[in-house]
């Protein structure tokens, strides 16, 4: 595929303190954000979180209330929507009915670029080839399946180049299996055209296997940005924990500080060693502490459903759920009024019974402490909507 | 056996299905065939036993001159007006769907307010406003633009308006109806690809609209052939349209078998330009699909 110098680099986006409101319902709630020029940007979060407003601010549909948006460093606060030199995939493709798969992809073209005839024509295949659908060109949307309408919303948003392309839930209406092969193929064209893309979506699998880097939202707010697998690994709250991957939040509180070990007592009386904190805490404070199904072990447990001292970084439940997965098995361990997840190879599920005493231990450095306030510091008003 | 013991319930319960919209459709059939069809029967064996049983009312609707006069003047008529007020409704019919909440409330009472007013009530406004002593002849005169009066009333101009403010409502809201189905987001792909408003307009919106815009017009030039009261009021002789003269003939030379003959007629040229017009504006040749 040529790639003009023009079009070798995405474009760098900033947002400054976004503010939107509606009514009495702050839809983006000082957002700032940096997105690097090239990046695959996920924009990550429930509905209502804001993600969806974010991206029609950065389209221009949506005018901020506050706060700025600079692409390459040029705010475009008076630029118009027609005018960003952005391309977008909608939910719903939001294709011409009109017009032709070719007419529709040649559509940017014919608006904005100077192109002769014979040029937008060859750029038009050239973007039909890249979406693998060339033999179709001639092709009302109607006649196509969701998987090639999507595919022409893609060539469509990235026909004329833009430094920036926004996809709002474009994967939204496919069935899962199309939806995988659409991930993979977006990446895809990701790498070949090399465009700064943000994306939104609600699916965190998706946003997972898909970015560079993730936002994720919640009421209105950035609750945290990071990579995948930093985000996955190391979550500033229990939102964010919860929200991404399977996650045991186990409610404890701080009992001790010695050196580097912190002791935590969780609500059924075991008392667990932690790494410190990431935030500020003290002896007394009410925490989450955060350890991933995998990160657990299970061994049998001879003694009573309580918590034992001695055993250290360990808890001992009562086996009360267990289902095969093919590659493993998932169990669910009561501990107190709590039931802890937890995800174990095929052949050390298959050597428990329902109802028998279990033991939970966890790689060292596998539990995480996360505030329990967690994204509701001090954001009361938000907390409305 | 098996298989045909299962298939007999949801056989009959296939029929109920069936025999359901049948049975709803039953009152609005019968009210049809009883104040419809049956004076139409009448009407026709009325035509043809006037002249002895022959067809001869009819062709005295295709050769006599008046008859071709007027049904000429019916159909520029009707055309014009058809064509103004599809001018005039689409932009007030394009603000209904870009505004909305109270302001499109508003401006949908402000269409309909006339609806609701009676044609005869309208239409002798338009005398009293029209007039050589009308509102807008006084008007003039006293800005001293015109002296005496201008020829408003009893010409075709008088004719048109008062037929255009009684098809506006209607022709508005058809469009409006059809405009609202446009998804808004195609204006919004349109625009972030580079086109401007206009463009926009231009190449998505209008384009999209045209359906909903020839509906209208057949709607609208159906309604225009039966205008009665308006030309009756407004215009003069020469305004004559084909309902008034069927009413002439009826209602004051008495020849019933004529204008049965001849408001048949006119009911079989508004349905073959209905039909005409359906073939060569049918919906799946606008939408270049196959199930618009």
């Amino acid at each position: 595929m040529d790639r003009s110098a023009d079009t070798a680099s995405g474009a760098q986006v900033r947002l400054r303190n976004l503010c939107k409101t509606y009514g009495q319902t702050a839809a983006v709630d000082d957002v700032s954000l940096d997105v690097p020029a090239g990046a695959f940007v996920s924009l990550l979060g429930p509905s209502g979180s804001g993600k969806t407003t974010t991206l029609n601010l950065i389209a221009g549909f949506l005018t901020p209330d506050r706060g700025d948006i600079l692409i390459d460093n040029r705010s475009v606060a008076d630029v118009p929507p027609h005018k960003r030199n952005i391309g977008m995939v909608f939910q719903s493709y939001s294709l011409f009915p009109h017009m032709t798969v070719a007419e529709n992809v040649g559509f940017p073209l014919r608006m904005r670029s100077k192109l002769t005839r014979a040029d937008a024509q060859k750029r038009i295949a050239e973007m039909l080839a890249l979406v693998q659908l060339s033999h179709l060109s001639a092709r009302y949307p109607r006649q196509l399946s969701g998987g090639q309408q999507q595919r022409v919303a893609m060539a469509r948003a990235l026909v004329s180049r833009p430094r920036l392309l926004l996809m709002d839930e474009p994967l939204g209406a496919l069935d899962k299996k199309l939806r995988e092969q659409m991930q993979t193929e977006i990446r895809r064209i990701h790498r070949s055209v090399g465009t700064t893309v943000v994306y939104v979506t609600h699916d965190q699998s998706e946003a997972l296997t898909m970015s560079d880097l993730i936002v994720v939202m919640h009421r209105a707010r950035i609750a945290q940005i990071g990579p995948p697998n930093a985000l996955y690994e190391t979550p500033a709250s229990a939102f964010v924990a919860d929200f991404i991957g399977d996650s045991n939040l186990i409610e404890a509180t701080i009992m001790g500080v010695v050196g580097d070990r912190w002791t935590v007592k969780a609500g059924n009386g075991a008392l667990i060693h932690t790494a410190p904190p990431a935030f500020a805490a003290s002896v007394g404070d009410r925490v989450f502490l955060l350890i991933r199904p995998e990160d657990m072990t299970v061994r049998p447990s001879t003694s009573e459903p309580q918590a034992s001292r001695e055993q250290g970084e360990h808890i001992v439940g009562v086996l009360k759920e267990r289902s095969f997965h093919g590659d493993v098995f998932k169990l669910g361990v009561a501990l107190g009024s709590e039931m802890l997840k937890a995800r174990v190879a095929r052949e050390d599920g298959a050597a428990f019974e329902v109802g028998q005493s279990i033991a939970l231990t966890w790689k060292n450095g596998a539990a995480r402490l996360l505030p329990a306030t967690g994204d509701d510091d001090g954001s009361g008003r938000s907390a409305a909507t | 056996m098996t298989a045909i013991a299962e298939q007999a319930p949801r056989a009959k319960s296939v029929q109920h299905r069936q025999a359901m919209p049948a049975l709803l459709l039953l009152p609005a059939l019968v009210w049809i065939a009883v104040f419809f069809l049956l004076p139409l029967v009448l009407m026709c064996w009325r035509s043809l036993a006037a002249e002895s049983y022959s067809f001869k009312a009819y062709w005295i609707v295709f050769s006599s001159p008046l008859y071709t006069k007027v049904m000429l003047t019916t159909l520029e008529s009707a055309s014009i007006a058809t064509v103004l007020a599809l001018l005039l409704a689409y932009p007030m019919a394009y603000t209904l769907t870009i505004t909305s909440g109270i302001l499109r409330g508003l401006l949908l009472m402000l269409v309909f307010i006339p609806y609701w007013v009676d044609i005869i009530v309208r239409t002798f406004s338009w005398l009293i406003l029209l007039g050589d002593h009308g509102l807008i002849n006084v008007l003039l005169r006293k800005l001293g633009i015109v002296h005496g009066s201008l020829p408003l009333l009893y010409s075709e101009f008088a004719v048109l308006v008062g037929m255009v403010q009684i098809l506006l409502p209607l022709t508005i809201v058809v469009l409006f109806g059809a405009m609202l189905r446009i998804d808004r987001t195609l204006i919004a792909a349109a625009k972030i690809h580079g086109a401007s408003g206009w463009n926009a307009f231009r190449t998505v919106f209008f384009p999209l609209s045209l359906p909903g815009v020839y509906g209208a017009a057949l709607l609208v030039f159906v309604l225009s052939l039966g205008f009665y009261v308006t030309p009756a009021l407004l215009g003069s002789p020469r305004q004559t349209m084909i309902a008034q003269t069927i009413m002439v003939e009826a209602s004051e030379l008495l020849d019933w078998g004529q204008a049965s003959a001849a408001g048949l007629l006119l009911l079989i040229m508004t349905t073959l330009i209905a039909a005409i017009y359906n073939r060569y504006f049918s919906l799946d040749r606008l939408w270049g699909g196959s199930d618009a």
